[in-house]
């Protein structure tokens, strides 16, 4: 390390105040950061010691989604990779340009952002799309409160409601590549989609082309298929139609879906990591996943025929992940432990309904967004019970 | 031709799906201008649906009464007169409010300023008026509608309120402070409001 330190000690003049290149030192920090802890500290009382500052919290909500990604490599093949490189390069480009403008830090929030962002999408989304989902998400939704801490939505939710609204042929319908299986799934495979413009995929696609011309009709080592015959309709979309998929196919994550949704047990996996470290609150996920079941449960009961059963709706869909990776937010969700509970209520039942009788087939995006809107009300109301409270016991 | 609607449907309705101020857009001078605090913003979101409720039901009777063209008491028909003689109800019935609220809650009407007045030519009133005309509402759909457009103008107005408190904790950038960051976080709000689309309609 201490040959990369050298060169950060090299070049760090030049990025300074009267430097050459003092415009772009939010990028020389960042990249600093990412390798050495921040040299600067602050000075003289009151500071609280603490490792589980915003970097370490930032890497264990990334380690809490690997599982996820591996997933979605698995299921989904190599497509996954430039759809995060097009995610954390159009997103950091917007920040950047709010560090550079502001003259600020850029924080490591957008790692977590970056990488929630593409897995919540359909495996055959434009990478053009991706990006103006990901820049409108962490530009509405984040920098122009502030950035990362200051943000009042889930900067990831927003963009993402903001392209089912705007392009909703590309994000639902035929577009829900049909899952990798057996050992190795789709990992060698890239999948696109034709749209009428032509191909989309670019430099990546021919790459990937290039190869597979070349090993001459064997089964090539990459293959590039496409898409009209592999396409089928989410476990939601069947739904609608009342045709429910096996509850055990659902858990493992062999069902079309968003790219790294689907797998519920991996999602658990990197869910329950976040609770162990205290990252995600377990009240939100608790109180969003039983009022889900008993929703759920209910209608189950009234018509059987009609509503999937709670276990199926537990797995189905984004829920899961919804509820450990998005609505655990600590910005955009209430601060009371009280009202946790009740945003929590309150996302479980919206999604509910918005999956058994609203026209879109998944409603978890909308409710959690929701949720950030009701969230500061939700504080208010239990601020002024506490200090009703209060008053009362003098 | 399927059931009409019911009152309780279009009450529903009117509040999360045909939201009046996110779905149409309509009453946004007041709840931008009104949206800061939420003790405010509930106030005078309660004033509001107190009197889209009623001049709902005013404006129902005036209109079926005497301007519609087969009216009951007068065969001539009236029915342009519709916007003027509507103002005019909900300008009465406005003064009439703001009596009140002078009287029993003087801290809000210093609060409200300006903006309780106003309720006059806020035009989700005159909207919801205009609009059970042109769906052609009965007595109970009126009122419902006038309920629900008021208790859904309410919750948008407190939600916003709630949003606004909490930011200012964030550090908006200078042109964007004031109206501009409100009415992009109202955009939010509508899109958010659009998942509910399909459970009830109208």
């Amino acid at each position: 390390m201490k040959f990369v330190y050298r060169i950060f000690e090299k070049v760090r003049p030049t990025f300074e105040e009267g430097g050459k290149l003092s415009l772009i030192h939010p990028l020389y920090e960042a990249i600093e950061n990412f390798f050495f802890a921040p040299a600067a500290v602050s000075i003289g009382a009151p500071y609280g010691r603490d490792p589980l500052d915003v970097k370490r919290y930032m890497t264990a909500v990334i380690i809490g989604l690997l599982p996820c990604v591996l997933a979605a490599f698995y299921f989904y093949g190599l497509r996954f990779l430039p759809m995060i490189i097009v995610s954390y390069g159009a997103g950091f480009v917007v920040e950047l340009l709010f560090a550079i403008v502001r003259k600020e830090k850029i924080a490591e929030g957008f790692l977590v952002t970056g990488l929630i962002f593409p897995l919540v999408l359909p495996p055959t989304i434009p990478l053009w799309m991706l990006a103006v989902g990901v820049m409108f998400g962490v530009c509405i939704g984040k920098e122009l409160f502030g950035g990362t801490g200051r943000n009042i939505f889930n900067p990831a939710i927003v963009g993402r409601v903001f392209l089912a609204l705007a392009y909703p042929s590309q994000m639902s319908g035929e577009v829900w590549v049909k899952p990798g299986h057996g050992i190795l799934g789709r990992v060698l495979d890239y999948v696109t989609i034709k749209t009428p413009t032509g191909p989309d995929e670019g430099v990546m696609a021919t790459v990937v082309k290039f190869f597979s011309v070349n090993a001459d009709g064997v089964r090539s080592f990459f293959t590039v298929e496409h898409i009209e015959a592999i396409t089928s309709a989410t476990p939601l979309g069947l739904a609608k139609k009342g045709e429910f998929i096996d509850v055990m196919r659902l858990a493992i994550g062999e069902v079309t879906g968003s790219i790294g949704e689907t797998s519920g047990l991996m999602v658990l996996c990197g869910g329950i990591f976040l609770l162990i470290t205290r990252v995600a609150n377990w009240r939100t996920v608790v109180s969003i996943l039983l009022s889900a079941f008993i929703m759920a449960f209910a209608l189950h009961q009234s018509n059987p025929e009609k509503f999937a059963s709670p276990t199926w709706h537990m797995f189905a869909g984004g829920l899961l992940f919804g509820a450990f990776f998005m609505a655990t937010d600590p910005v955009s969700s209430p601060n009371t432990n009280g009202g946790k509970y009740v945003y929590g209520i309150l996302i479980g039942a919206v999604a509910m309904l918005i999956r058994n009788f609203g026209a879109y087939t998944e409603g978890v995006m909308f409710s959690i967004l929701l949720g950030n809107i009701f969230a500061p009300v939700i504080d208010e109301i239990f601020f002024s019970i506490r200090i009703r409270r209060l008053k009362n016991e003098e | 031709m399927d059931e009409p609607t019911t009152a309780i449907v279009i009450f529903f309705a009117a509040i999360f799906t045909n939201n009046m101020l996110l779905a149409s857009f309509l009453g946004m001078c007041s709840f931008v201008a009104c949206s800061v605090l939420i003790s405010t913003a509930l106030g005078l979101g309660t004033a509001v649906t107190l009197v889209l409720a009623c001049t709902t039901a005013i404006n129902y009777g005036i209109y079926h009464l005497i301007l519609k063209a087969d009216a009951v008491w007068l065969a001539t028909d009236l029915g342009f007169l519709k916007f003027i003689v509507f103002i005019a109800v909900i300008a009465a019935f406005v003064q009439f409010v703001e009596m009140f609220v002078e009287r029993f809650s003087p801290k809000l009407y210093f609060a409200l300023g300006i903006f309780l007045p106003l309720i006059t030519v806020n035009c989700a009133i005159l909207g919801a008026s205009l609009l059970l005309v042109i769906n052609e509402y009965n007595l109970p759909q009126s009122v419902g509608f006038g309920f629900g457009a008021g208790i859904g103008w309410t919750l948008a107005i407190v939600l916003m309120a709630g949003l606004r408190q909490k930011m200012r904790y964030s550090d908006i950038p200078e042109p964007f402070k004031g109206v501009p960051i409100a009415l992009m976080v109202t955009g939010v709000l509508a899109m958010a409001f659009i998942g509910f689309a399909g459970m009830v309609s109208i």
